[in-house]
């Protein structure tokens, strides 16, 4: 009684039916703000308030955002804003990969006094809210004289990237064989080439997947350079906001467009390796 | 081409003292895996150490590589002692259970390896030379992921071999093979390690596997060493409860017995003469090997002497058959192998009353508390 089904050909049931409407119901109801952001991105500002779908698309906005135009509405250089976010984020990568490798493969290989809460601390940086530490942070950053500096926000993005790149290369370190490092020491290697060698190349696709990760993560903080940039280093997620305006004008298509620009480093990214990069988290979340 | 003194392939003397491994874990008990091993391994000597899983054979093998540290005693390889040296400089090769490939490099690169490590002049003819020898040359090309178990393991062999260890170690190196690969591989790898001549631990928990290979086999249980002698000795002689037990297949059969003159007498089956000085009246293990008995139609055998028992079932795996036979007071059925290459002889069937006989010297007596041979 039942069909052969040809490859790639899927049986209806009422009860799937229903469930891919939902999915498309879903589908539409969580784009929609995606979608409202990009068609406020090409109204003029005559029409930003207007909720018609019918109006003069522009790319007006685009064009405002990065020119002097827009730094002369928000007192911040939108271009250098972009380049402060990848100047930080790639530090806070940088410096988290270089900390978190060997930790992450110490933790993997090695059961030692407190190894468990040298792990939940550093988990714990991640669920920490970060408004309980931005206060006391705040006055220290000011002390130490790096408010609103480069080295100061990459440094807090270690909060960020940290956690994340130590707690997915650790289950890869705990997947890879001891033994494939042990042959290695018995061949006469020493235990850094060992781990340089045979350990380290063997979990390039956990550092791409989880380096990445970090980095969207990382590019997507706000809380922290809100409160501990000024106006020389701000980072895109708060330059965006100044096109909402501290005073009376609010420019929201501008706001749209600049939300969109800073959209798309994280997609072009995520997109780019989006196999690599759920390959990679699977390979370390999952036993083999 | 540079070759240090470990490396130069001669066989060598292998001698492990008093060798002890004690894991201690922050808040619980300090865990004993190894508690005192004595073994003196001839050079070139093929020796298998035996045991059930736990018993501390693969902790024994990993501290003389080096890849666990010793607690106390001694290693000698030779002349050395290598218990503090790193694993690379004592010599000693190991093919891994789990063979430890390489899965980016290709079996040719992986093989070159440790010899890259080395910075030996002739890696290429080296490689080549071992792939020939273990005729898997046309594997030199292939990366892990695409050989079979068996061509894995020839591959970890190859890897252990190439660097001409004088001291050989191999952890379970038959495990993952099939039951037709593995008689293969075993007689290969015997034929390789008389041919290389090196001195070699085969860590296994196979009692085929040791008796096959070896030339002198430990036993071994809860981190000791219960016997250490020649595959027949252990066989013949078991020193003891566990070893008789676990070496033997099927295994042997130990029953409740009390000695009388010159006979051990079973349950109200009988008595079985023993060898001369032991003791009257005393309460024994009695150790019988189904390969050991023999049965007669019933009625007394010559000596006078024999079980009477009733056949509870008979197994004709032509090759030999398994009678298993019930003893009138005694609550473990006796297995005993039976000939069934003789034409035209009848065969035990159930409820069958038979005797059983064994020479003096095929009655194992155990002492009931220590264990130990008496």
């Amino acid at each position: 009684m039942a069909r052969e089904l040809r490859p790639g050909q899927r049986k209806y049931s009422p009860g799937s039916i229903a469930a891919d409407a939902v999915l498309v119901g879903w589908f539409i109801f969580s784009l929609f703000p995606l979608v409202w952001m990009v068609l406020l991105s090409l109204k003029s500002r005559s029409e930003q308030i207007s909720t018609y779908f019918a109006f003069t698309p522009t790319l007006e906005n685009f064009g405002t955002v990065l020119s002097d135009e827009g730094t002369r509405l928000t007192s911040v250089n939108f271009t250098e804003a972009l380049l402060t976010s990848v100047i930080n984020c790639v530090g806070a990568v940088i410096v988290s990969l270089v900390i978190g490798i060997p930790a992450a493969y110490a933790a993997g290989r090695w059961k030692y006094r407190g190894s468990n809460d040298v792990m939940f601390t550093i988990l714990s940086f991640r669920f920490a809210p970060e408004l309980m530490v931005i206060v006391p942070l705040f006055i220290i950053y000011n002390q130490l004289g790096i408010f609103d500096t480069n080295v100061g926000m990459i440094w807090v993005l270690q909060l960020v990237t940290m956690p994340l790149i130590v707690w997915i290369l650790r289950s890869y370190f705990q997947d890879m064989p001891a033994e494939l490092e042990q042959a290695a020491l018995l061949d006469g290697y020493s235990r850094k080439r060992a781990f340089l060698m045979v350990a380290l190349p063997l979990v390039r696709p956990g550092i791409a997947a989880s380096a990445l990760l970090a980095f969207i993560f990382a590019w997507n903080n706000y809380v922290f350079p809100l409160i501990l940039t000024g106006s020389r280093h701000t980072p895109v997620t708060v330059a965006v906001t100044r096109f909402l305006g501290g005073g009376g004008q609010a420019y929201y298509n501008l706001t749209a467009a600049a939300a969109l620009i800073a959209a798309l480093p994280p997609l072009l990214v995520a997109l780019s390796i989006q196999r690599y990069l759920v390959r990679g988290l699977s390979f370390g979340a999952v036993k083999s | 081409m540079t070759v240090t003194a470990t490396e130069t392939g001669t066989a060598q003397r292998l001698r492990l003292s008093s060798l002890r491994k004690t894991y201690t874990a922050r808040g619980r008990e300090p865990f004993e895996a190894v508690k005192g091993i004595d073994l003196d391994i001839e050079p070139g000597e093929l020796v298998a150490l035996l045991g059930p899983s736990g018993c501390g054979k693969t902790t024994t093998l990993r501290m003389i590589a080096g890849l666990e540290t010793v607690t106390a005693g001694e290693i000698k390889i030779g002349d050395r002692s290598v218990g503090d040296l790193p694993p690379g400089k004592r010599g000693v090769g190991v093919g891994f259970e789990s063979y430890a490939l390489y899965p980016p490099l290709t079996v040719r690169e992986n093989l070159a390896y440790g010899l890259k490590a080395r910075r030996a002049k002739d890696v290429a003819q080296r490689v080549d030379a071992i792939a020939e020898r273990l005729e898997m040359t046309e594997l030199l090309g292939l990366r892990p992921a695409n050989l079979s178990s068996g061509q894995k393991q020839r591959v970890a062999l190859a890897r252990a071999l190439v660097r001409n260890p004088p001291v050989l170690l191999l952890d379970e190196p038959l495990s993952h093979l099939d039951a037709a690969q593995r008689q293969r591989v075993r007689r290969e790898l015997k034929v390789l390690q008389r041919e290389f001549g090196y001195t070699t631990i085969v860590v296994t928990h196979d009692q085929q596997e040791a008796l096959s290979l070896a030339d002198r086999m430990a036993v071994m249980d809860a981190g000791l060493i219960q016997q250490f002698g020649t595959p027949d000795e252990v066989f013949d002689r078991p020193a003891n409860r566990f070893v008789a037990d676990f070496v033997g297949e099927p295994a042997i059969a130990l029953v409740d017995g009390r000695t009388e003159a010159g006979a051990v007498r079973i349950g109200d089956a009988g008595a079985l003469p023993v060898p001369d000085g032991i003791a009257n009246g005393k309460d024994v293990v009695v150790g019988l090997r189904p390969q050991d008995c023999h049965l007669t139609e019933s009625g007394a055998t010559e000596s006078g002497a024999g079980l009477r028992a009733t056949v509870r079932v008979f197994e004709n795996l032509l090759e030999f058959g398994l009678a298993t036979l019930d003893l009138p007071g005694v609550d473990v059925p006796l297995v005993v192998q039976v000939d069934v290459t003789v034409r035209d002889r009848r065969l035990p069937e159930r409820g069958d009353t038979v005797t059983v006989a064994a020479a003096p010297d095929r009655v194992h007596l155990f002492d009931p508390t220590s264990g130990e041979r008496l």
